[in-house]
């Protein structure tokens, strides 16, 4: 004689402590065990592609701050490589080595606070985000130093950087690289990495074949944990990381504790790009003089990054105007989205929110 | 004195209490209300014990009747399609009343009726103990029957609830 | 000046004043009969000293817990934020001492928001049902030799009781408030509280069988008499209680009724203003309580070695009370939580056997000891010794055969220095264009 129970519709969102933004997830919950989820988005919509229209390519710049507004000099970056592939511009080689090391010091900064607030979907009570959230602050420290501002840095230009690093600022990136980084991170594996109810909780959970992150076009830390080896850094190599020597880690299962354990062997990778980079650091100018109104060619250019979720690609069409004629950004976060369904059907509900926190979504990112 | 009127104050408190939720248990519309002053009846039940010295049964009594017993009616209720928030009214309500009325006209009668012997021991010391030498010593095979009667319900409950198919899981280290 | 002036005070008779005083912290016995001559002067019968005089343990205790309550805020909050690397609160008062009080204030102005549809008596009921059972437990728990309220024959089985009550009114506050993560956490709450009571229960029985008693004087007296805590004797049981309880508690690495990650706040999402205030107090008294439970039953009470001949035993109790507390505060500033079925399976397949092997363990010990007629001063190392090795032997068979084998893949990724690259059609822009707008 089973028990005849009916599915119940929770909404989880879009005010929701582990949505991270105002994200909604409509599940229908069987007991404890999920049914079927419907994903609504669009609370964020800031009509971002639309607006950039009526702006100059270099207003444009503090859009993609705002998108993925943890991973600022990413966006920045992804932009200006779409402009200048448009115009034919040439950047100075000590600006692309200042883009290389600011945009993995984002992806450190990026994947700490990815890392941390995984571990509080899993259930830990603020101990592991605060620590992040330490490690995340020397970075963001760093950025402060250099532009001014910590969460929305608006750095890059098209042509270069908006700024040469200050004289202070070598030093300090040396004692955080070296010093006071790998100490956070041994930390890290000491706590998170070998804690067994993380493992319990989160291996096995939110699984991605290969297969499906092919077909759902998933890139990133999601692509690598299925076990593809895949990283635009080194597929479509842009700035100067084909002069870098780094590995990609792939993972096993496709689950959330090999999202998790990638994204900190990543940060580690991007403390040896950055050595690298301080050490090769040329000198010379850190911007080639571009008109504030640019007004490029017309034509179309897409250009990619690896921001810390993924590949971030930017599509420009310029009608020889001041303005974009369309622009189009491929965010990493909504497509990564896009295969929630298929990875928490069948699982709890706090499987399902470990397999939110393990996507590393950013809501203002998925919705623009 | 106190031990005189304190007694019968608390024993006239008590059965106050017990009755009057033993009455909303059948008074409110809503079940799992109901269960809620079920609990509330066994703890006074369990005050009861109290008065009559017997505390180690009244301490039994609240951590099995209001504890358990109360929680796995809650399970109950919860499972039942259709307990909903508020029952409906019923066809049986004025039987189901006259019903009760009669019952509790018997029970008053023999109570009153019956020319109740009054024992010359006094209050139990220790019931713990004393219980415990009763269920080991002299009623130890009608305790043991208890124990497997009540494995065998659980596990056919367990049977009975067993759904056939049970969905596939991973498991860890599977 | 000032020194001619200090010998003019009896420096003898002073220090006989402090000694005095300090020996009467003991139990407040001077004070205690102080006031029941005052009373018997006064013509009150002897049935009323008996009422005020438990009136006036009853007070001291309510105004413990009402300080605990307080303090604990602050306590809770300052130790987690040293372990998350941050201050804490360090703003009012100093170190931060007042802000609780702000707290308080603070969640008094707010408005009590109550869902229309929530059935009134039982929503208002439940935070209050939830704080009694936490004070309630202190009634049993001895403050010194002398210093117990309720000196009750089923103590024990008075604690679990009231333990279990509790956890009824986080039911009603989750099932009244009408709405679905609450119901959620009432679930959880209940499949919780019919697993973790066996183990709960079995685990005490052993420290029951060894003290021959359910009264926690009488625990305590054991404890002392043969000089040895009862964590010493009873290390599994501790263990076992010590997990059982903090998911009873609703502490990390247990807190699935109010899982802030999942189900917003569980039972108490939708309570605001001072109802919500109660639940957060009561859980910081039940999480006393409880250490006043363990601190009682394994660590000696208010017995601490000869210690108690120097000190008042309420401090040392006081002290043993809040060493456990930090035990539960550490645990929940470090760990994340279980999924709920693992926490029931933990119940299940972890504890409820090793508390059932430990009791029959722990039965034949105590028959040997009985039967043999041998002193305390040879069994108690032995059964020191041997339940160690139990304990020892029964977690390290139990995750050597039973732990899901966590390592099924290394925790460190595979690391690709070189990726093969399918060509793409690299052309900028412009190129593509003038290209004709083909690749």
């Amino acid at each position: 004689m089973p028990i005849k129970v009916e599915p119940v519709e929770v909404n989880i969102g879009p005010q929701h402590p582990s949505t991270h933004g105002v994200f909604r997830m409509v599940a229908k919950i069987d007991g404890e065990r999920i049914v079927d989820v419907k994903m609504v988005v669009g609370y964020l919509h800031r009509s971002m592609e639309k607006l950039a229209e009526e702006r100059t390519f270099t207003q444009n710049i503090p859009f993609t701050d705002r998108m993925d507004y943890l991973a600022a000099m990413s966006g920045n970056l992804g932009y200006c490589l779409s402009v200048e592939k448009l115009a034919n511009i040439e950047v100075p080689e000590r600006a692309q080595y200042l883009r290389v090391i600011f945009g993995e010091l984002q992806r450190v900064a990026s994947h700490c606070m990815a890392t941390g607030a995984f571990i509080n979907d899993c259930g830990a009570w603020q101990t592991p985000v605060m620590w992040c959230f330490r490690d995340r602050e020397r970075v963001l420290d760093l950025f402060e130093m250099t532009c001014g501002a910590r969460l929305t840095t608006n750095y890059m230009r098209i042509g270069g950087v908006a700024f040469d690093i200050p004289d202070e600022f070598l030093p300090a990136l040396e004692k955080l690289v070296n010093d006071e980084l790998p100490k956070a991170f041994e930390e890290y594996e000491e706590l998170i990495v070998g804690n067994e109810i993380i493992m319990m909780r989160a291996r096995d959970v939110g699984v991605v074949t290969p297969e499906l992150a092919i077909n759902a076009s998933l890139s990133g830390p999601m692509l690598r944990s299925a076990g593809i080896a895949w990283d635009i850094r080194k597929a479509d190599p842009y700035c100067v990381y084909d002069r870098m020597k780094f590995d990609i880690p792939v993972g096993y299962n496709g689950d959330a504790y090999d999202r998790m354990t990638i994204r900190i062997e990543e940060m580690k990778q991007s403390l040896r790009i950055i050595r690298q980079a301080v050490g090769d650091l040329p000198g010379g100018a850190h911007k080639t003089d571009v008109p504030l109104a640019i007004r490029p060619p017309a034509g179309e250019a897409y250009s990619r990054v690896e921001s810390p979720k993924g590949e971030l690609g930017f599509y420009v069409v310029s009608d020889g105007g001041p303005a974009p004629y369309r622009w189009h950004v491929r965010a990493p976060s909504l497509i990564n989205l896009s295969v929630l369904r298929e990875m928490t059907v069948g699982q709890t509900i706090a499987d399902a929110i470990v397999t939110l926190g393990s996507i590393d979504i950013n809501v203002g990112e998925v919705d623009r | 004195m106190i031990a005189d009127n304190g007694i019968v104050i608390a024993f006239w408190l008590l059965a106050a209490t017990t009755i009057g939720c033993a009455l909303m248990v059948a008074a409110v519309r809503e079940l799992v209300q109901a269960v809620l002053f079920l609990a509330l009846t066994f703890v006074g039940a369990a005050g009861m014990y109290i008065v009559l010295s017997a505390d180690f049964v009244a301490v039994v009594q609240v951590l099995i009747y209001a504890g358990a017993v109360s929680v796995l009616m809650t399970f109950a209720v919860m499972l039942t399609p259709a307990a909903d928030r508020r029952n409906s009214e019923t066809v049986f309500q004025v039987p189901a009343l006259i019903l009760a009325g009669l019952v509790l006209a018997i029970v008053v009668f023999v109570t009153l009726d019956t020319d109740w012997a009054i024992s010359d021991r006094g209050a139990f010391s220790a019931t713990a103990a004393s219980l415990g030498e009763a269920f080991l010593k002299p009623y130890v095979v009608p305790f043991e029957v208890a124990s497997v009667l009540l494995m065998v319900a659980m596990i056919g409950a367990i049977v009975l609830t067993q759904e056939d198919e049970v969905p596939p899981r991973r498991q860890e280290g599977e | 000046m000032t020194l001619n002036a200090l010998r003019l005070i009896p420096m003898r008779s002073l220090l006989d004043l402090i000694t005095g005083y300090w020996w009467d912290l003991r139990d407040f016995s001077n004070l205690t009969r102080m006031i029941y001559k005052h009373l018997e002067d006064w013509g009150f019968p002897d049935w009323s000293i008996y009422v005020i005089s438990g009136l006036i343990g009853t007070l001291g205790i309510i105004a413990f817990i009402g300080g605990v309550a307080v303090i604990n805020i602050w306590v809770e909050r300052r130790v987690v934020g040293r372990m998350q690397s941050r201050l804490g609160p360090n703003r009012l008062g100093p170190f931060g001492l007042l802000q609780p009080v702000a707290d308080a204030i603070k969640l008094m102005q707010k408005e009590v928001l109550q869902p229309a549809s929530a059935p009134g008596l039982i929503y208002t009921l439940a935070p209050i049902a939830f704080t009694v059972p936490g004070i309630a437990v202190f009634a049993v728990v001895p403050w010194g030799r002398h210093a117990v309220l309720a000196s009750l024959d089923v103590g024990l089985l008075y604690i679990l009781g009231m333990s279990s009550l509790a956890v009824l009114s986080v039911f009603m506050a989750g099932y009244s408030s009408n709405n679905k993560y609450s119901l959620f956490g009432a679930m959880r709450v209940i499949a919780m509280l019919v697993s973790y009571e066996i183990p709960i229960v079995a685990g005490l029985l052993g420290v029951v069988l060894f003290a021959g008693t359910m009264d926690l004087q009488g625990i305590v007296l054991f404890q002392e008499e043969n000089w040895a805590f009862m964590v010493m004797l009873q290390p599994l049981a501790f263990l076992i209680y010590f997990f059982a309880i903090s998911a009873e508690l609703n502490r990390t690495p247990a807190d699935i009724a109010e899982a802030e990650s999942e189900i917003v706040g569980g039972y108490h999402t939708e309570y605001s203003g001072m109802k919500f205030g109660l639940f957060y107090a009561a859980e910081l008294i039940n999480a006393v309580s409880v250490s006043a439970i363990i601190a009682t039953l394994f660590l000696g009470g208010w017995w601490a070695y000869k210690l108690d001949e120097l000190v008042p035993g309420w401090m040392i109790f006081i002290g043993k009370v809040y060493g456990v507390y930090f035990l539960f505060v550490w645990t929940r500033g470090t760990l994340p939580r279980f999924r709920i079925d693992q926490l029931l399976a933990f119940a299940w397949k972890w504890l409820t056997p090793m508390a059932i092997i430990n009791v029959v363990v722990v039965a034949a010990e105590v028959l040997a000891w009985e039967e043999s007629g041998w002193s305390a001063g040879f069994w108690i190392p032995v059964f020191i010794a041997v339940n160690g090795a139990l304990t020892g032997a029964l977690i390290f068979g139990f995750v050597k055969f039973f732990a899901p084998k966590f390592q099924r893949f290394p925790t460190r990724p595979r690391f690709y220095p070189d990726i093969d690259v399918p060509s793409l059609p690299a052309v900028t822009g412009a190129e593509f264009m003038a290209k004709g707008g083909q690749a």
